[in-house]
């Protein structure tokens, strides 16, 4: 959602050709002796040299209210890791009314971070968690990310049927005050994946854990 | 059609334009710069310090953004068909860009339908977890506005070529503009997502005179503009916790010892009842 508009591939092919060409410009550039000299000398040259490249290729979109484009790409619907034996329905989630992210009660099923990327995203980090566990449901399928191996695959189902596959790079056990949300959640950088859910060590009386288990995993083919 | 052009790309805006990706971040000695057409039928081609940037730009279209070294820039805007800047319809006017700051030029009416441009600051400064800002800008031949809510007055007396902005729970939000002090809509209602963590720009643009009134939407998103959930509160019973309760035993444990313990003192309590019972005979 969100990004920008990005030109085409031809177009950015074109303005990076510029970008190199008038970046040598600038940085042999003296401010002195500007280049047109030899243009003044011929000013009854009947033969304009040819322009078109020196436009510069500045993106442009319509930015009519009924044009505008989708501002998120598809949702996630379902998570699978098969070699955890994890595959769960994903709801699209917000916020819960303490600012937190909202989750299912039910820890069979996964929540995606609606106002952050999505598997499609051009960039950043797509959010999804489960609780590990429930006095209700009994133990979640999440509560196997914590021992997985790096290189295990997951394969994320989005609402139009794309299969977006990931490989974990990382599963880390974090102090929840030590967490750096701002990383998990952001919104730029190279796509991927980060997995959510709770571990460590309880707090009895205040019934919370201690720490939260997050994978990250990258794009595979 | 194509405009005769310096051969020689010295120095400034054509470099600068020319130079720049699209990109949605100015880092710290950049600033960025998008470019709103909204003169309506009127065909435009754009100058930027004398160079020809935008060529036959179309009314309601968006250019940019993009990064540029930050500076004074004098843009002259003129009819698609001009040879050169010398005559332009619309300035020139410099646009001063600072570091660091996110900018959308408009060329647009001003009150009385005359063409003119402005350089409006997007405001990119953070936004709380779930809430999107939403700015509206007056750059209609019209006179001062409100803009509605769910049919309600959420700015009033918008005046062009003014913006106002507020931030509010990200979403769908049904908007339209009246006169100020009524609401009855001279345009929309017309749906507008709000994004999270986002700016979403919009325009009221046109001349209400020539009944051609419309809404332009621009959306500014940068790093570090949303905001993150406070925490990830995923997991409330303990099963899999690496420690146990004090007694060292899981909580299912502590839960049966607990309920075993109150019915002991359920049974005892009566027990004692029935004692002092009999005692009282």
């Amino acid at each position: 959602m969100l990004r920008a508009r990005v030109a085409s591939g031809a177009k950015a092919a074109s303005l990076a050709a510029l970008a190199v060409l008038l970046l040598s410009v600038i940085v042999g550039c003296a401010p002195s002796a500007p280049p047109s000299a030899s243009a003044v000398t011929t000013p009854a040259s009947p033969r304009p040299a040819p322009k078109p490249e020196a436009i510069p290729d500045v993106p442009r979109t319509s930015a009519s209210l009924a044009e505008r484009p989708a501002l998120s790409a598809p949702a996630p619907v379902r998570l699978v890791i098969p070699d955890l034996g994890i595959d769960v329905p994903v709801e699209a989630v917000g916020l819960d009314d303490q600012g937190r992210m909202g989750l299912p009660a039910n820890p069979a099923i996964a929540a995606w971070y609606r106002f952050g990327s999505a598997p499609a995203s051009a960039t950043g980090s797509t959010v999804i968690a489960a609780h590990v566990d429930s006095l209700v449901y009994d133990i979640g399928p999440f509560a196997r990310l914590a021992g997985a191996a790096a290189g295990t695959r997951v394969e994320v189902t989005t609402a139009d049927g794309a299969v977006h596959a990931y490989a974990f790079t990382s599963t880390a056990v974090v102090a929840k005050e030590s967490v750096d949300w701002s990383a998990a959640f952001a919104r730029d950088g190279d796509p991927r994946l980060t997995l959510v859910t709770c571990g460590g060590e309880f707090d009895y009386d205040a019934r919370r854990y201690l720490s939260n288990v997050i994978v990250t995993a990258a794009p595979v083919t | 059609m194509k405009k005769i052009l310096v051969a020689a790309l010295g120095a400034g805006a054509l470099v600068a334009f020319a130079g720049a990706a699209p990109a949605t971040a100015a880092s710290a000695d950049n600033a960025m710069l998008s470019v709103l057409h909204g003169v309506p039928d009127l065909t435009v081609d754009v100058y930027v310090n004398g160079e020809l940037t935008l060529d036959d730009f179309a009314p309601g279209d968006l250019a940019g953004p993009l990064e540029l070294p930050a500076g004074t820039y004098t843009v002259a805007i003129t009819a698609a068909d001009a040879a050169d800047a010398s005559s332009p319809a619309i300035g020139p006017i410099d646009l001063p860009l600072e570091a660091g700051v996110n900018y959308t030029a408009v060329a647009h009416l001003s009150e009385a339908g005359d063409p003119t441009a402005t350089l409006f600051t997007n405001d990119t400064t953070q936004i709380a977890a779930g809430q999107g800002r939403l700015t509206v800008r007056h750059v209609a031949a019209a006179p001062a506005v409100d803009v509605l809510a769910g049919g309600a007055p959420v700015i009033t007396a918008l005046a062009n070529p003014q913006e106002a902005k507020l931030d509010l729970p990200a979403g769908t939000v049904s908007a339209a503009v009246a006169a100020t002090g009524t609401t009855d809509p001279v345009l929309g209602p017309a749906d507008v997502e709000v994004a999270e963590g986002a700016n979403t720009i919009v325009y009221a643009w046109g001349s209400l005179e020539a009944d051609n009134l419309e809404l332009a939407v621009q959306t500014v998103a940068i790093a570090g503009m949303h905001s993150a959930p406070d925490s990830v509160p995923a997991g409330s019973a303990g099963l899999v916790a690496t420690n146990g309760p004090d007694s060292g035993a899981p909580v299912w444990a502590a839960v049966i010892g607990g309920t075993l313990l109150a019915a002991i003192a359920l049974i005892v309590g009566a027990a004692r009842r029935r004692a002092a019972a009999r005692a009282e005979r």
